[in-house]
């Protein structure tokens, strides 16, 4: 355990972050295109948007989707977040003017009228909705009948380059701006390293790593919910990954599957590994760094889905990690390989209503207290509404 | 191995048997014989009638053979309508006109249902006695708007827009009764389907409620009627579930174990495939996840100590009818398979073993461009939808892409059920007609065998509850749906107007799309407000009434009959999901 524990966890708006960048060539690398894409409330209609997003992630854009039934703040919260170039939007079940305006109001109101805004909704959409909505400032509706090739190469064409380029003399306010922050964190994810580290930062840094399927997401998610009920002002971090290629597109989809996380209080940013293995990106340690000076309380940090040999957070990248383990591993003998074991504060057998998971948590139990690390072991049930497994893991974690 | 691996050695056993039988007709002269005789007893039987023409005809269709292989095959394989495995269809007279009369038959209901839901209640209501004004039995169809889909009140945070779009807005107990008024609830020609899954409880309690003010207690065993509320679908594919799985699903349990008990006449979960096949589901993906979740429906109620043979005849289906191949004769294959592992794998008798099915023609197929195709695309799928035997059946409107179908549209469906019916003799004067076609068999031979390899990849997973978890359906489901796109964009797959014979003329096409005015949104704001203030005194109570019952675990759906009489539906909702917390999407 690392000797900070007993920081105190409130947000604190008096050491403004300071953000300096040293000057790169970051502008001229060529880097994916962002885009956010998202179903509005009450619409599951996500038939069209989830093969667009195939299409698009083939076609090597990274997509950050977020899913069905979105409201208007999730949608741009997000959006802002994530420093995507576009929001797509597909809706199907009627009020699209509504909601299309209120997204471009939405952006407005938060300054950032740069993010485009494109979408469809078959034929749903009429010729006069289109027509109304790119007066207002859509960029464009995909009517029925469009090949996927016409949508990937307007993307490709329109949102080639931001409007707006990030600026390292960003003015340093008590809070930064969603806004201001997600384009330091693009910097930092193409290279730019902070030239002043502040020392006295307070922020919690937490590592939570597993293997594909063991219920990581879904931890954070009740984690963020416990932290927000008992930090009434405080402010939390997460940092998620999913895998990509060099090059190639990627699909960053946590963001979809979080409920409790989609608050003012949280920001949250998708990487894509981008060719980078072990779990975490390149840019990880850069983009820590900036959220750390962002003086957050408790910045997450969510790796892919790792192998048994993986050890994802080298030299002290966060203060604790946690490694989440389904019950269903295999035999002993697999237990063996995994490198984590010996690495990790916290050991999570998440999913305890499966077969065997007490058979797992004894044999788990065994090899911690063999390690006599002062390892923690919880067993969870990260599904179950106020699972009081998941309320253990949370205080260790703030411990 | 869980029931479905079950169910796939059944069924194999069970063809095993069949082909037994037919061998046995080679060996066992006597058998044989018997077999021959008493086929011969069959077509004796069979009623002719005259039609308008001056032809005689036999009122059903047997296969023209003597053989008796041929008849062992059909017999114990396929089964007359309305016999085991019923290959041929649940009844042995379904779309048949009366003899006597050349009326349409009164003991069976006429299977066209047409699926309606606009604005407010009172559009609704008024749209409903529209579509029935000329019907002696009536059949309702229910369309909820968004936000009742999601469990939300009309005035919650950003729905504005989506009030009364697509479906009606129902947000109380006043709406419910706005939305039958003037409709003999309880009466025997008289029923309601809703589509509704994730608050399909409350919505029910609602419907029951507003049936106990209008009629008394007394009328609540006699309401007739469906309500979908399949939620595993729903995390499948139709993306409505509201609380977690776990949560949902004992709220469903404690509706069914009601229904069983005090509604016998209530089918309260329709078994869908629709929604996945329009999400995108090939037919087979359709058919075997459907059939995957009713057995697991079925192995659920069970646990819950309820009786197969009396929840098993409530439990009814719905699937999609495309232009794919397969549905030449997916249904006779879903029939059968429901049968066989009802029967062998669950101990179910007669009337739980019968796959009850309401068809949709596929609203996907319908396009924009040159939409009056759409007619064509209907009519063929209901001739498919039909010729398999369907217990009842929706026709799309051709303005389906654009819009809550117009009445003009409405009509033009509803009118291609009775032109295939009532105008043409392909199915009113003789059963089964069009079934047994050497192309129909070998469907049903290569649909059969990819439904079971479907079990059997379920099964390896840890059954239906685990794949879900694991997103199998679901990922199957987007696989399916991007390569369907990617067909029609490279021409694999031909759509007439669009990516074949496509006329550059057509651009803007002039339908009227329906939609709800400000101002009606307003109104249903403003009266879900007085309802509110009304009941704010007891709204409270009634709430944590509620609660309790959640967390004794007691019969929920019991409660809400109470609660709703004073709680919104997004009380009710934003309640539980305090208590249960609020499912978690998946990709
Ligand atoms: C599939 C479908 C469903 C499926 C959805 C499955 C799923 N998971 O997506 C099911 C059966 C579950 C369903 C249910 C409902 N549906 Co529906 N559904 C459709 C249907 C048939 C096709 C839509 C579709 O996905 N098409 C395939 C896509 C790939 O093609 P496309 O729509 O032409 O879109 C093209 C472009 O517009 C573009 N595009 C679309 N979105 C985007 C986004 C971006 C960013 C880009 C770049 C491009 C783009 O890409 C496509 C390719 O060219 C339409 C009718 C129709 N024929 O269009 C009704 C329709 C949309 N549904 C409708 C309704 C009302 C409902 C329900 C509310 C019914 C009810 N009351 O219960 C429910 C609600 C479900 C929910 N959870 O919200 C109405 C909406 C009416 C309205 N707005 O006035 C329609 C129009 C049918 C009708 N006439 O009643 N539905």
């Amino acid at each position: 355990m690392k000797a900070e524990s007993n920081r105190r966890i409130e947000s604190r708006a008096t050491h403004p972050p300071s953000l300096r960048f040293d000057a790169t060539s970051h502008a001229t690398r060529s880097r994916p295109i962002r885009l956010l894409t998202a179903v509005p409330i009450c619409d599951g209609h996500d038939s069209a948007i989830s093969t667009i997003n195939l299409e698009f992630v083939r076609r090597g854009l990274e997509v950050v989707y977020l899913g069905y039934h979105r409201s208007v703040r999730d949608v741009v919260r997000a959006a802002i977040q994530e420093d995507a170039r576009a929001i797509g939007l597909s809706s199907y079940n009627g009020g699209h003017v509504e909601f299309f305006s209120e997204v471009l109001r939405e952006l407005k109101r938060r300054g950032a009228g740069d993010i485009g805004v494109f979408g469809g909704g078959g034929g749903t959409i009429t010729a006069d909705d289109a027509k109304l909505l790119k007066r207002r400032g859509v960029d464009e509706i995909f009517f029925a009948g469009t090949p996927l090739d016409a949508m990937v190469n307007f993307v490709k064409r329109k949102y080639a380059t931001a409007k707006k380029t990030f600026h390292a003399a960003t003015s340093p306010s008590a809070r930064l701006a969603d806004g201001a922050l997600a384009k330091c964190l693009t910097a930092a994810e193409n290279g730019d390293r902070l030239s002043t580290l502040n020392s006295e930062l307070s922020t919690r840094t937490l590592g939570v790593t597993g293997p594909g399927g063991a219920g990581k997401t879904t931890l954070i998610d009740e984690l963020a919910l416990r932290f927000l009920s008992t930090h009434p002002a405080g402010r939390l971090a997460v940092l998620s990954h999913d895998p990509s290629l060099v090059g190639d597109g990627a699909l960053l989809g946590d963001r979809a599957t979080m409920i409790y996380a989609q608050d003012d209080r949280v920001f949250m940013r998708s990487l894509a590994t981008r060719g980078h293995a072990g779990g975490v990106s390149r840019a990880t340690a850069r983009c820590l760094d900036v959220l750390r000076h962002a003086g957050f309380d408790l910045v997450i940090v969510e790796t892919v889905g790792v192998g048994q040999e993986a050890l994802p957070f080298r030299r002290d990248l966060v203060d604790k990690t946690v490694l989440v383990m389904s019950p269903d591993y295999g035999s002993r003998l697999q237990l063996q390989k995994i490198a984590m074991l010996d690495a990790a504060d916290l050991v999570v057998v998440n999913k305890s209503d499966l077969p065997g998971a007490k058979t797992a948590a004894a044999e788990i139990r065994q090899r911690l207290e063999h390690n006599q690390r002062g390892q923690r072991l919880i067993v969870t049930m990260a599904k179950r509404h106020r699972d009081p497994g998941v309320d253990n893991l949370f205080r260790e974690v703030m411990s | 191995m869980n029931s479905l691996g079950r169910v796939v050695e059944v069924v194999e056993a069970f063809n095993r048997s069949v082909e037994a039988q037919v061998k046995r007709t080679r060996r066992d002269a006597r058998f044989a014989s018997e077999l021959r005789r008493r086929w011969r007893r069959i077509q004796a039987q069979i009623p002719e009638i005259e039609i308008p023409t001056g032809l005689k005809f036999p009122r059903l269709a047997l296969p023209p053979t003597d053989e008796p292989a041929e008849i062992a095959r059909y017999l114990f394989g396929e089964g007359l309508p309305g016999e085991f495995p019923f290959v041929n269809g649940t009844y042995r007279e379904m779309y048949l006109e009366k003899a006597e009369s050349g009326k349409q038959k009164t003991e069976i209901e006429e299977p066209t249902r047409l699926f309606a839901g606009l604005g407010l209640a009172e559009d609704t209501n008024k749209r409903f006695h529209y579509l029935t004004h000329h019907q002696r039995t009536i059949r309702l169809s229910t369309a909820f708007d968004g936000p009742t889909l999601y469990g939300l009140d009309s005035d919650a945070d950003g729905v504005f827009g989506k009030v009364g779009e697509g479906g009606v807005a129902i947000d109380t107990i006043e709406d419910m009764e706005r939305l039958y008024a003037n409709f003999p609830l309880g009466n025997e020609h008289f029923s309601v389907s809703m589509t509704i899954n994730g608050p399909a409880p409350i919505l029910l309690a609602m419907y029951v409620a507003v049936a106990r003010h209008r009629f008394g207690p007394r009328v609540i065993p006699k309401l007739r009627g469906t309500v979908q509320a399949d939620i595993l679908k729903e995390v499948q594919a139709q993306n409505e579930i509201i609380f977690p799985l776990d949560a949902s699903l004992r709220f469903l349990r404690d509706m069914v174990e009601f229904t069983t008990k005090y509604m016998p006449r209530w089918y309260p979960i329709s078994i869908s495939g629709y929604h996945m096949a329009e999400a995108g589901a090939t037919p087979v993906q359709q058919a075997a996840y459907t059939l995957s979740n009713g057995f697991a429906y079925v192995e659920m109620f069970r646990a819950r100590g309820l009786d197969v043979n009396r929840f098993g005849p409530r439990l009814s289906f719905f699937l999609d009818c495309a232009l794919d191949l397969e549905y030449l004769a997916l249904a006779r294959v879903c029939r059968k398979l429901w049968a066989v592992g009802m029967r062998d794998a669950f101990g179910a008798g007669e009337r739980a073993q019968l796959f009850k099915l309401h068809t949709q023609t596929s609203g996907r197929s319908l396009i924009t461009s040159e939409f009056k195709n759409n007619l064509t695309r209907t009519a063929a799928e209901l001739l498919l939808a039909y010729a398999n035997a369907t217990n009842s059946c929706h026709s799309n409107s051709a303005d389906e892409p654009f819009t809550t179908p117009s009445e003009e549209y409405v009509r033009l469906a509803a009118h291609a059920q009775a032109i295939l019916l009532e105008e043409s003799g392909s199915f009113k004067f003789m059963m089964n007609a069009l079934s047994g076609s050497p192309g129909m068999k070998i469907v049903e031979r290569v649909v059969e065998r990819a439904m079971l390899e479907e079990f059997h990849q379920l099964d390896e997973l840890g059954g239906v509850l685990a794949a879900t978890e694991l997103r199998y359906q679901r990922s199957q489901i987007q696989a399916a749906a991007h390569r369907y796109e990617q067909q029609i964009n490279d021409g694999t797959r031909p759509v007439i107007g669009l990516n074949r014979y496509h006329s550059a003329a057509t651009e803007s096409p002039a339908v009227n799309v329906v939609r709800t005015s400000r101002e009606k949104k307003q109104r249903q704001l403003d009266r879900l407000e007085k309802f509110k203030r009304r009941h704010r005194s007891q709204s409270e109570r009634a709430l944590d009434q509620l609660a309790k019952v959640v967390e004794r675990g007691g019969n929920v759906f019991a409660e809400l009959i109470d609660t709703v009489e004073h709680c919104s539906l997004g009380q009710i909702t934003a309640r539980l999901a305090d208590l249960v917390g609020r499912y978690r999407p998946t990709l």
